[in-house]
């Protein structure tokens, strides 16, 4: 009972997620819950799960047991069971936006289509109305001068801010960001997270795996540590950075140079 | 009797006709192939004045059908005084067309070549056919092996063209049979087995090639 | 050469541009067919396909185009001239432009089409808005040069009696007794139209070049 209550108020909440690829389980009987308006990062050795996790949400990677709610309502399969038909499952994911390390942007559309595209294609929405809302969001990631660009004359901070806008345009209800940065040069590190930052203070709900930890102490209500497929830590960033609860999480934090003031 | 008993006893005719087909193939691919050195020959580092009209020439061959280039010789030749007969116009018009596709993809291959192993080479006093054909010819072959396979393919393709200028070839031989005991689809059958299984025997010929200049390590220049 | 041979030369052309031109189009769509289907692995079917496509491109076009034209009886249909001839530039073309379909798809990146789905497009929207715009601009450069190789082929179906733009020379000769003229322009005809083919896979390939991130 309680479980269907917390489904309906939080963003995304998971229960007992298992996954596994041939026999290695990546993800153990995960427990999140995202509340509106929440940033929650994810941090982890390489190879721990949180791109898996991440990818569960939407159902890019289907899990092998547990549940997924977006905004109360079950992702890839029913309540009862049975596997959810594509079109329904397409609705469910259209309210996640998603930005991956790659990019990932359409390269045969220009920088305006590629965030209108969804929107019409998608939502059904007229070309206008797609038109001014992919405005508004190149604006506000600082991308309005490069509507008519292709994206293979971008650069990867570039092409990242556009990937952001692409996902914002179906106006989701939680954002999904797999390292964002993580692809980038350094001196392009910083325009990225500015946006990220900006629209963490406009009450975006978002998860967010990084290897940034001054940037996740920074922005993050809630930062979670994943190990081996297992949540083994979970804290407000103050606690979290400065009282680590195990030695694991201690050593991960000695090993990337932990902000000592963010 | 069945047709294709009627096909076995004729099976003479076939077998002259593959034969047929197998020489004017092996004929022109051989002048095709000495043809294409021979231009990549003059390409390299020669003056402008020479290189222009043989890049338009090879650019002029590539953009004609074959059969075209066939007519030219049996048809065409005689009006200026030179008269081939149909076996030497289709072994001659192979040999040429295909020679300037050669040409074609050495050229290309030759353009990925870094200046650096040339100068080395130049360096240690090579003399410029000395270094064409110790040093550039042998790589440059080797590294195109998968498209002159190809190329050998398409030549085998066109030498049924020339059927048409009345060479009697392996589509002649089914094409007469055909037409003398009305059994069609039975002779061309046969027929284009036998161009199949040349053009599987040329492929796995060149896959072994492949294998021999791996160990060579001729690829990874 | 006379007013009427030049008439000759120019239907001729005709003929080989219309032939051409519609056993293009059939070809492009069935070889996308075709790898569609390869791309569903299906027992047997898929083996047959295999077996179509080799045997396809070892065919020489003159072969197939007796073959089609003289043996349809034997199977009890009425082809006409022109429909055998496009049938066996289709049957041949086709082979050609499935691989170059195929090998789109092996390339195409599966991020791109998760990235789609991300979005919340069905499989289907995916594939349409996706991946399908991407691969034919990856493809169209191969697919024109496939359409160069026909037209280059084409002069195959004068073996049926065609009278095509190759063809259309022995008739002129016939009567003007100067083979060369008829030949000769037969053959700048011939580089016009492949020259236009090979100006717009340049811009295909230049178009394709964006796609290179
Ligand atoms: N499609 C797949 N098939 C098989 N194994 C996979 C697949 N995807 C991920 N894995 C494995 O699952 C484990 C977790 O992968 P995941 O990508 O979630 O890790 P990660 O925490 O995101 O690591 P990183 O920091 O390197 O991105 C790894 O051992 C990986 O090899
Ligand atoms: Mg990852």
């Amino acid at each position: 009972m309680s479980e269907a209550n917390t489904s309906e108020t939080a963003a995304v909440s998971i229960h007992h997620l298992s996954k596994s690829f041939d026999d290695v389980e990546v993800l153990r009987d995960v427990e999140l819950e995202v509340k509106t308006g929440e940033v929650v990062t994810i941090i982890g050795s390489s190879g721990s799960g949180k791109s898996t996790l991440l990818r569960c949400i939407n159902w890019l990677e289907k899990p092998d047991r547990g549940s997924i709610h977006i905004a109360g309502q079950r992702i890839g399969v029913h309540e009862d069971g049975r596997p959810m038909p594509v079109r329904e499952l397409a609705k469910v994911r259209a309210q996640t936006g998603m930005v991956f390390q790659g990019f990932n942007l359409w390269p045969h559309l220009n920088v305006l289509h590629n965030v209108t595209e969804a929107p019409i294609h998608v939502q059904g929405k007229s070309k206008r109305e797609a038109e001014e809302l992919a405005t508004a969001l190149l604006e506000k990631v600082g991308m309005s001068q490069k509507h008519d660009s292709y994206p293979n004359t971008l650069s990867g901070g570039q092409k990242q801010r556009v990937a952001i806008a692409r996902a914002l345009a179906m106006q989701p209800e939680v954002m999904l960001f797999d390292e964002p940065t993580s692809a980038l040069d350094p001196e392009l590190v910083g325009e990225v997270l500015a946006v990220i930052k900006d629209l963490s203070a406009e009450g975006y709900t978002m998860v967010m795996v990084t290897h940034e930890m001054a940037f996740a102490r920074a922005v993050s209500d809630q930062v979670v540590f994943l190990e081996k497929g297992l949540i083994i830590e979970r804290a407000d960033p103050e606690t979290f950075f400065t009282t680590p609860k195990t030695d694991r999480v201690r050593k991960f934090l000695e090993n990337h140079d932990t902000p000592s003031s963010a | 009797m069945s047709n294709w008993d009627i096909l076995w006893d004729e099976r003479a005719q076939f077998l002259s006709g593959f034969l047929s087909t197998l020489e004017i193939f092996g004929l022109s691919i051989v002048g095709a192939f000495v043809i294409g050195c021979g231009l990549l020959y003059l390409l390299e580092g020669s003056r402008k004045r020479l290189t222009m009209p043989l890049r338009i020439f090879i650019d002029a061959m590539r953009m004609l059908p074959f059969l075209i280039l066939a007519y030219l010789l049996y048809y065409g030749l005689p009006s200026i005084g030179i008269r081939l007969d149909a076996w030497w116009s289709g072994v001659g018009a192979l040999a040429v067309y295909h020679g300037c596709y050669f040409a074609e993809i050495f050229r290309g291959n030759r353009l990925t070549f870094p200046p650096g192993q040339i100068e080395a080479a130049q360096a240690h006093g090579f003399t410029k056919g000395k270094l064409f054909f110790r040093l550039l010819l042998p790589q440059i072959i080797m590294q195109t092996r998968p498209l002159l396979g190809n190329q050998l393919i398409y030549a085998l393709k066109d030498t049924a063209f020339l059927v048409i200028i009345t060479v009697s070839e392996l589509t002649a031989a089914a094409n007469s049979l055909s037409s003398t005991y009305f059994i069609p689809t039975e002779a061309f059958i046969v027929v284009i087995g036998f161009y199949w299984a040349i053009s599987v025997a040329m492929e796995i010929i060149i896959k072994q090639c492949g294998r021999f200049s791996a160990k060579r390590g001729f690829d990874n220049v | 050469m006379n007013a009427s041979a030049w008439h000759m030369l120019l239907e001729g052309a005709w003929t080989t541009v219309w032939i051409s031109a519609v056993s293009i189009a059939i070809g492009v769509v069935a070889g996308l067919v075709i790898a569609l289907i390869r791309l569903a692995r299906i027992p047997i079917v898929d083996q047959l396909l295999v077996l179509y496509t080799s045997v396809a491109r070892a065919t020489p076009l003159v072969t197939l185009a007796l073959f089609i034209f003289l043996s349809a009886p034997d199977l009890g249909l009425d082809l006409n001239r022109s429909v055998a001839g496009i049938l066996a530039l289709t049957l041949n073309t086709t082979a050609f432009n499935a691989e170059i379909w195929r090998s789109a798809f092996r390339n195409f990146s599966r991020e791109q089409s998760e990235a789609a789905m991300a979005t919340g497009m069905t499989p289907w929207v995916t594939f349409r808005r996706i991946m399908l715009p991407q691969m034919v601009i990856t493809s169209l450069p191969g697919l024109v040069n496939e359409m160069s190789f026909l037209i280059k082929g084409s002069p195959a179906i004068a073996v049926i009696g065609i009278v095509d733009l190759t063809r259309v020379t022995n008739r002129i000769s016939a009567v003007t007794y100067e083979p060369l003229p008829p030949i000769l322009v037969a053959g700048v005809l011939y580089m016009a139209i492949i020259g236009c083919l090979v100006w717009l896979q340049r811009l295909a390939e230049r178009r394709a070049n964006r796609l290179a991130m």
